[in-house]
């Protein structure tokens, strides 16, 4: 009997709550569209494959070689020819005034070094104030040394010979994501970081509107309990919240490629214990705040600066300093961006991403209970 | 009335899309007078409060106030009224000085008129001691008296009152009006309220129904006209339930009955012979019964019954606003 | 399920000597009262006397400091008498965004009412609130009288033994109140413990007894009949004389309590026995009392001046 009425009051909150959401476009927007929005936004926006690197090119040795190995840089548009210098030493001016990323300097006698079969040398200078341009900076011009190399190589017969290689046996793999193609490592946090903010966001408005507009009171002169009232709440969003990730996930897939590697059961698990999580933090926001403004401004700061930058989304967590690595752990969208990278890309199971699985769990049973002891029936 | 009125109103009319807010209303009011203005909500009372102070453009028809056409010169119409309502906007921080400062301000005061007018409005709304405390501080009450200050420190011709004292105490309301008759002594005042023991207090009231202006004249003359008769309170063990009051409603000339607490309320029509007598005969077991008289909202319910009558009942109380 | 069962007799409200601070103000000094079965206990008084408070305790929305509260012989916040009470809030506490036909069906689920049964009393309620063809209109559109109803209904729907309205007519038009009083004289006469507040002290004679509420103080309490009966000042219309001469006049006088318009004349209400002075002092300019009928208002204005007087 009492089990009966549980139920139907929470239905009945539920319900109603489904309700509002059908009738609030603010809320519509927030919870399907924005998400959607904002995932592929950051899908390609925040791409950090740097295209038309800008490079300026000091060919001291003006001889086909040297135009040959410039082509190579330019060709995949990932270095752009900007200026052409006579003078080396204009390089740091160039950079300093940002016409320039990178310059490359060819000396004279590249094309008779190649020639006679030895070494040639050639520099390349990069303007490191932007450490993570750089970085890709560098990993091109590698790159592109590579492929030159291989071409004089070829040119020159080397291949010919049969001797089973090039000269030089640099070769990189790159694993998981073999484009190195970074949206394939930033959809997975971009997902995690847009599903926290909004399902934050969500429930946070919903409870602080109901004290706002004064029907908490009248709730609270009903017979309903407080568990009820969290329960009710978070149902409707808690539906939300999975067709916010289908939506997402579809979308990344067909338009980043994103591919399916592990086991999807997990991930809908996963997804589901996540957004539980922080549908409970925006909960436990508004149970607190009792104001849809103090509301929204809390959740912001407390989903939206620790999903972003202490989750691994944007800054590997290994190269925090020990304080943010531990304050890492509180933060559910570490947990659930390492399932994400897990099964989509990685192919990883229950085997390898349970201890995660079991924080996020933690995360929302904590979220959840915490909500609902602060909920007091009381107005003041 | 031989000075020319404060407010002449003719056939103001206002429309919304296909609703009409304001129908083909008129009226005069006298300089000096305090002027009620009542009626239900979405019965047009707002609408044509808005028009007057120049906020609104008539749809047809026009109205002078203050010796301008609301129609043409809205803008002189705004500076030579004063406006204060429930929701006055008062800024609670600011102590009454900075208030009356800013509203000052706003109506182009400066100098020494505006030190003066502040002087001389706070001995009128007798809050010179309160003058620095921060507005949001004083009991409301006097809350609305700065509110009143504010208003009337351009002196304007016509003050607007809509709802000056709701929720006042009534220690504290009785002080108001005695302050608003004051004030009319210099000016004429236009007033709305819910408070129909307060529409007593006014010199003529003027009562709203969908748009129309049905009734008006002096809170007397609207009771002989649309509550004529005697009413009788019938008080005693015995009168619960439905018999007593089919009893009293059996009763020649009877023309309603309505609960009172444990007492019943019975209205007579005025030529009826039923009197205390009859009534004590009709009902069996001791009562008291006490003459009462006509109250305003006896008025009130009486032009919006007539009137619902009229137009074939069929309008909802309380309907589309 | 539902409470205790009632003893006659027994009041279905009790409350003792609350007290109620906020921070430094103390919102409740003391209140005490009873309100019984198929009675209409009117709390009248001013914004910020602590009507709201009251009711809100009354209905376990919170705790008192100090005293007792007893509901239908339960603590107020005990879960089995909120399935017996009713509660219309202040302020608007409906979902707007919902229609009437919805709010009334949540309300219904939350109190796990069957919908068979439900039904009746909801066309029932409809008819008496006159808000059936406004069934599908969203809540926020309706005027302030319909929207009242509506809440009046939603905290009928259970059919609660004891029912809290806490400024139920504020705002409304008078018809919609006279609607509103005639709907609860309705529901009273069926047995049901009415608690309700309001600020128009006319209301107060609408009620079976009526309790005075001023800072947090209850300064009168009975029947209101009986109350304005039993008034030591007599109240008067001043006649004749030169107005502004005599508003002055009487506004100084000491034999006065209170004076307030009276459509061009004054109206005052006189100290006890102070009456022959005041006649006295009024011939000097021509004018003279005529005895007037007592208010319910010149009751709170008399008792406050009594408490001011002694206070000083």
């Amino acid at each position: 009997m009492r089990a009966r009425r549980f139920l139907i009051r929470v239905w009945a909150l539920a319900h109603k709550e489904s309700l509002h959401i059908r009738r609030d476009p603010l809320t519509l927007y927030l919870g399907l569209l924005l998400p959607l929005i904002m995932a592929l936004l950051f899908g390609f926006g925040i791409s950090f494959d740097i295209d038309h690197i800008p490079l300026a090119v000091a060919d001291l040795d003006r001889s086909p070689q040297s135009r040959a190995l410039v082509q190579d840089f330019v060709a995949a548009q990932e270095f752009e020819y900007r200026a052409d210098l006579l003078d080396p030493d204009r390089a740091i001016r160039l950079m300093a005034s940002d016409r320039a990323t990178a310059v490359l300097t060819i000396p004279q006698g590249y094309a008779r070094s190649l020639d006679r079969g030895e070494t040639a040398v050639v520099g390349l200078q990069i303007d490191a104030s932007d450490p993570n341009t750089a970085q890709q900076a560098l990993a091109r011009a590698d790159i592109m040394a590579q492929v030159a190399t291989a071409r004089i190589a070829a040119e020159a017969g080397l291949l010919e010979k049969g001797s089973g290689g090039l000269p030089l046996s640099a070769r990189t793999w790159t694993r998981f994501n073999p484009a190195a193609r970074s949206a394939l490592f930033l959809v997975p946090g971009v997902t995690a970081y847009v599903l926290a903010l909004v399902a934050v966001l969500l429930t946070s408005l919903a409870v602080a509107r109901e004290w706002e507009r004064g029907s908490m009171e009248q709730l609270f002169a009903t017979p309903v309990g407080r568990l009820e009232i969290v329960i009710g709440k978070l149902l409707p969003y808690l539906a939300m919240g999975c067709v916010q990730v289908l939506l997402v996930m579809t979308a990344s897939a067909w338009v980043f490629d994103l591919p399916f590697r592990g086991s999807l059961v997990l991930l809908a698990f996963a997804s589901l214990l996540f957004m539980l999580g922080m549908l409970g933090q925006g909960l436990l926001i508004s149970v607190i705040t009792r104001n849809q403004m103090v509301a929204t401004q809390t959740s912001m700061l407390s989903a939206m600066l620790p999903s972003m930058l202490l989750s691994g989304f944007m800054f590997p967590i290994d190269n925090m300093p020990l304080f943010l690595r531990v304050i890492s752990h509180l933060v559910p969208a570490r947990y659930y961006i390492a399932i994400l990278r897990g099964v989509l890309l990685k192919g990883n199971g229950v085997a390898e991403l349970w201890g995660q699985v079991a924080m996020l769990a933690l995360f929302a049973l904590v979220m959840i209970a915490v909500s609902t002891v602060r909920f007091t029936r009381k107005l003041a | 009335m031989t000075a020319p009125a404060a407010i002449v109103v003719q056939d103001l009319t206002r429309r919304f899309g296909t609703f009409t807010a304001v129908d083909r209303v008129g009226f005069e009011v006298g300089r000096g007078e305090i002027f009620g203005y009542l009626g239900a909500n979405g019965a047009g009372k707002s609408t044509t409060i808005r028009m007057l102070c120049g906020l609104l453009a008539p749809t047809e028809g026009d109205a002078i106030v203050a010796g301008h056409r609301i129609s043409t010169s809205p803008e002189q119409v705004k500076r030579s009224i004063g406006y204060m309502s429930q929701r006055f906007s008062l800024y609670p921080e600011l102590t009454v000085r900075h208030n009356l400062e800013f509203f000052g301000g706003a109506y182009g005061m400066s100098g020494s008129s505006l030190r003066q007018g502040i002087a001389s409005v706070l001995e009128q709304v007798d809050l010179v001691s309160q003058v620095d405390q921060s507005t949001g501080q004083l009991p409301g009450g006097m809350r609305q008296r700065v509110a009143l200050a504010c208003a009337i420190l351009h002196k304007p011709g016509i003050i607007f009152l809509d709802e000056p004292t709701a929720g006042v105490d009534p220690v504290a309301r009785r002080r108001f009006w005695a302050l608003i008759r004051s004030l009319a002594a210099s000016g004429t005042v236009f007033v709305t309220t819910h408070y129909m023991d307060e529409a007593e207090y006014c010199d003529r009231v003027g009562l709203m129904v969908a748009g129309r202006l049905p009734a008006l004249d002096t809170p007397a003359g609207l009771k002989t006209r649309f509550v004529p008769g005697r009413i009788w309170v019938v008080r005693g063990p015995g009168l619960r339930g439905e018999d007593a009051r089919a009893r009293l409603l059996a009763l020649p000339g009877a023309v309603e009955v309505q609960t009172l607490g444990a007492g019943l309320r019975v209205r007579v029509a005025a030529q009826a012979p039923t009197d205390a007598a009859a009534i004590q005969a009709a009902l069996s077991g001791p009562v008291s019964i006490d003459e009462d008289e006509a109250t305003l909202e006896d008025v009130f319910l009486a032009v919006v019954d007539a009137n619902a009558q009229a137009a074939g009942a069929s309008r909802a109380f309380g309907g589309a606003t | 399920m539902a409470a205790t069962p009632a003893t006659p007799g027994q009041p279905a409200i009790q409350i003792r000597d609350l007290v109620r601070r906020f921070g430094d103000l103390t919102a409740l000094h003391g209140i005490s009262l009873d309100v019984h079965p198929g009675e209409i206990y009117g709390l009248v008084g001013p914004d910020g006397a602590g009507k709201t408070t009251t009711i809100r305790i009354i209905a376990g929305l919170m705790d008192a400091d100090q005293g007792s509260v007893v509901v239908l012989g339960l603590a107020p916040d005990d879960p089995r008498v909120r399935e017996s009470v009713g509660m219309m809030p202040q302020r608007y506490s409906l979902y707007g965004d919902l229609s009437v036909g919805e709010n009334l069906d949540f309300f219904r689920q939350l109190f796990c009412l069957p919908r068979a049964q439900a039904r009746q009393r909801i066309q029932r309620l409809l008819a008496l609130t006159r808000l059936s063809p406004f069934v599908d209109r969203r809540a926020d559109d309706l005027s302030g009288g319909m929207y009242k109803k509506l809440a009046l209904a939603c905290a009928l729907l259970h059919e609660p033994r004891v029912l809290l309205l806490d400024e139920p007519t504020n705002g409304v038009d008078p018809v919609s109140r006279r609607e509103l009083w005639t709907l609860l004289d309705e529901f009273v006469a069926e047995g049901m413990a009415v608690l309700v507040s309001t600020p128009y002290m006319d209301e107060a004679e609408r009620c079976h007894r009526v309790g005075l509420l001023h800072c947090g103080r209850l300064i009168a309490q009975g029947v209101p009949a009986t109350l304005v009966h039993d008034l030591d000042h007599p109240v008067f219309v001043v006649e004749g004389g030169d107005r502004a001469v005599l508003q002055e006049l009487v506004e100084a006088a000491p034999e006065v309590q209170a004076a307030s318009p009276a459509g061009a004349r004054l109206r005052v209400v006189v100290k006890p026995g102070a009456t022959a002075a005041l006649r006295e002092r009024l011939a000097g300019v021509d004018a003279h009392l005529e005895p007037t009928r007592a208010s319910f208002e010149d009751v709170f204005v008399a008792r406050i001046g009594a408490l001011e007087e002694a206070a000083a």
